[in-house]
């Protein structure tokens, strides 16, 4: 970081300059905004490294390519309504889960082809076990 | 130089914020500054600023060397749809919008103006963290923050948005208000950071992943709304303020309707399926309820069996609390009881009757509920609706069973009016299992016994799964026809108008937490 004095109109600024490496701004004077350390004994401490303003990531996905449908609660397969290698449309209903009296419609959350199908009409499952698998 | 020369040179630099530089990074972050916003949140013109020209007094680390014009935080009042709401919003083009002594006085004085006022507080949250430099002088800021929050709770709306980073401590004033927006990408709230965390347990997780505007609307139910964008977000604020009161002695504003208030509406009548196994949308039912079919979603993406938010009937404000039977069969859990009971006392702080309508077919079986407490979180379903003493109205649409509908506030939690459409199936338990119970020994006796069981589940469905046991004790004021559902509320809302209810004198109640 540097330093300058600049007059502008008569008026004095002193500027801070911020380096931009990889894109990635580091803000000036601004103190990472690392909370109150939790208090746990820690080896040498490290000097904090800015943590502030990172640009959003992104987010953590699932296993490359595969987006696995997970039951929402426990409950018995009614109806499997589609094939494995079925291409399938966001929201169109994959199976039924038959759950606190009610027939739940399974959706596709994205468009997708159905890789696999883990379970089959009558099985009971618990909630968080795997159905489907959409490539 | 003059002196009124002085002053506009002393101005301008404040306006300037941060300098040209960093607003341009702001905008590239695809933000915008803290004038920008509060510009949007009001009324053109009506922005009124206060303690522009504060400054802070740290000596620390060459602290006494740093400009901070504004000192980090924009604050002020103005006008929205003609009435006074307070801001507070941090610039972080001013040494990262972090909080340092005087900072926190500029937002404490916001919030006892407002108090005082008995007007709402918006704040507009983007801030690197403490001053650190600052020491404990920024956290005796956070204290008078946290402190006010609380003690304005209940009295003022107090809105936040997460319009940039929100990180440590200053997570905590946010939580404290009524409610949370966060501004899709751009906005990031946790306690401790993912440099931290891995630090500490060696994980690794991404900041958006971590706090990201979804991950708070839709995991940890932090907060109430995620917005496109800055602007998106200004007029979701202003939406949401129309709903309110500007305080707790005063009632909703209430809005001409150009929407037929005799309305019947046909569509109702279908919209049950004839099997009682079948799912439906519930927010069809709400929209056809509301005035011109607005409804304005709280939390639209957190334990979506339940469903909160605000429509208008008649042009007032009501809250709705629905169970949704396309999610997880419409069932209570942990994360829909704590919605619930959280948006029930909202309603209540505010003067907002509500409206619940029901289709619950009980609690969500399973360890991981019960581990989880599901007894203490639905408790404070049951806490919520028999505290609150606004206008209660239910509408039982269909299933009703055991504890889950005393939990959708019946007669007993103090419900004034509850009315039930024919389809309704109220009672102790589902047929099935029922009829399981009460003819054991018919079923266990009979030659035939699967046949003898069917018989039973049919006759225990006409004699009990019906609005009409319970409207033969009174617990159901009324079995209604669907479609003059529009009516029957706005009259029933008509007539609670006048509602008093008192409680016996005490500290507070001991709501499970």
């Amino acid at each position: 970081m540097r330093k300058f004095n600049i007059t502008v109109n008569g008026v004095s600024y002193e500027v801070e300059v911020e380096e931009v490496k990889d894109g990635v701004i580091q803000p000036v004077a601004t103190r990472p905004s690392t909370p109150a350390p939790a208090p746990v004994a820690k080896p040498t401490p490290q000097p904090a490294k800015p943590v502030a303003a990172k640009p959003a990531a992104a987010p953590a996905t699932a296993p490359a390519g595969a987006t696995t449908i997970e039951s929402p609660m426990p409950g018995n397969i009614w109806k499997v309504l589609v094939k494995e290698g079925e291409s399938v449309k966001e929201g169109q209903v994959l199976l039924i889960l038959e759950a606190m009296k009610m027939e739940n419609e399974i959706m596709a959350p994205a468009d997708g082809v159905v890789a696999s199908i883990h379970v089959s009409e009558g099985a009971s499952v618990n909630g968080g076990d795997i159905l489907i698998s959409l490539k | 130089m003059n002196k009124l020369e002085e002053l506009r040179q002393r101005k301008a630099t404040i306006q300037m914020g941060g300098g040209e530089k960093r607003i341009a990074s702001q905008h590239e972050k695809g933000k915008l500054t803290a004038r920008e916003r509060v510009n949007l949140l009001f009324d053109e013109g009506t922005f009124v600023e206060m303690d522009a020209f504060i400054k802070h007094r740290c000596v620390n680390f060459g602290m006494e060397k740093v400009d901070a014009p504004g000192e980090g935080v924009v604050t002020g009042y103005g006008q929205v749809d003609g009435r006074l709401v307070y801001v507070y919003a941090q610039d972080f083009t001013v040494v990262g919008g972090s909080l340092g002594e005087m900072h926190a006085k500029k937002i404490c004085k916001v919030q006892d103006m407002a108090l005082k006022m008995g007007a709402p507080v918006v704040a507009l949250n983007d801030s690197g963290g403490a001053r650190i430099q600052e020491g404990v002088d920024a956290l005796s800021g956070y204290g008078h923050i946290f402190y006010r929050n609380t003690i304005s709770s209940g009295v003022i709306p107090q809105i936040s948005a997460i319009m940039g980073p929100c990180a440590g401590g200053a997570v905590y004033s946010p939580a404290l208000t009524d409610f949370i927006f966060m501004v899709d990408k751009t906005s990031q709230m946790f306690i401790t950071g993912p440099q931290v965390i891995k630090t500490v347990t060696g994980e690794e997780v991404s900041a958006e992943a971590l706090g990201g505007a979804m991950t708070h609307n839709k995991t940890s139910g932090v907060a109430h709304f995620i917005s496109q964008n800055d602007e998106a977000c200004i007029a979701e604020i202003r939406q949401l303020l129309s709903f309110l009161p500007s305080n707790n002695m005063e009632t909703p504003p209430v809005f001409d309707v150009e929407d037929d208030i005799n309305k019947i509406i046909p569509e109702l009548d279908e919209i049950v399926p004839e099997n009682p196994n079948k799912p439906y949308d519930m927010k069809k039912v709400i929209e056809l309820l509301a005035d011109n079919g607005d409804f304005f979603e709280v939390q639209p993406y957190y334990a979506q069996n339940m469903i909160t938010g605000f429509v208008r009937i008649n042009g007032g404000s009501v809250g709705i609390i629905a169970n949704q039977p396309k999610v997880l069969a419409g069932c209570l859990d942990i994360n829909a009881s704590d919605k619930a009971g959280r948006f029930i006392r909202t309603c209540d702080c505010f003067n907002i009757p509500v409206l619940n309508l029901v289709d619950v077919p009980g609690f969500l079986p399973g360890t991981s509920q019960e581990y989880g407490g599901i007894i203490r979180h639905g408790a404070k379903m049951l806490y919520a609706y028999s505290e609150a003493t606004v206008p209660k109205i239910t509408l039982i649409v269909r299933k009703a069973y055991g504890g889950a509908y005393i939990g959708m506030c019946n007669k007993e939690l103090g419900a004034d009016v509850v009315l039930a459409w024919p389809s309704a199936e109220i009672a102790v338990m589902g047929p099935e299992g029922a009829a399981n119970i009460i003819f054991k020994n018919e079923i266990g006796k009979s030659e035939d016994p699967q046949g003898t069981r069917t018989e039973k589940i049919e006759e225990y469905k006409s004699e009990f799964a019906t609005p009409y046991k319970a409207a033969e004790r009174g617990f159901v004021d009324d079995v209604i026809e669907p479609s003059v559902t529009r009516p029957r509320l706005v009259d029933a809302l008509n007539m609670l108008q006048s509602k008093r209810e008192t409680r016996p004198p005490k500290k507070h109640g001991n709501l499970p937490v």
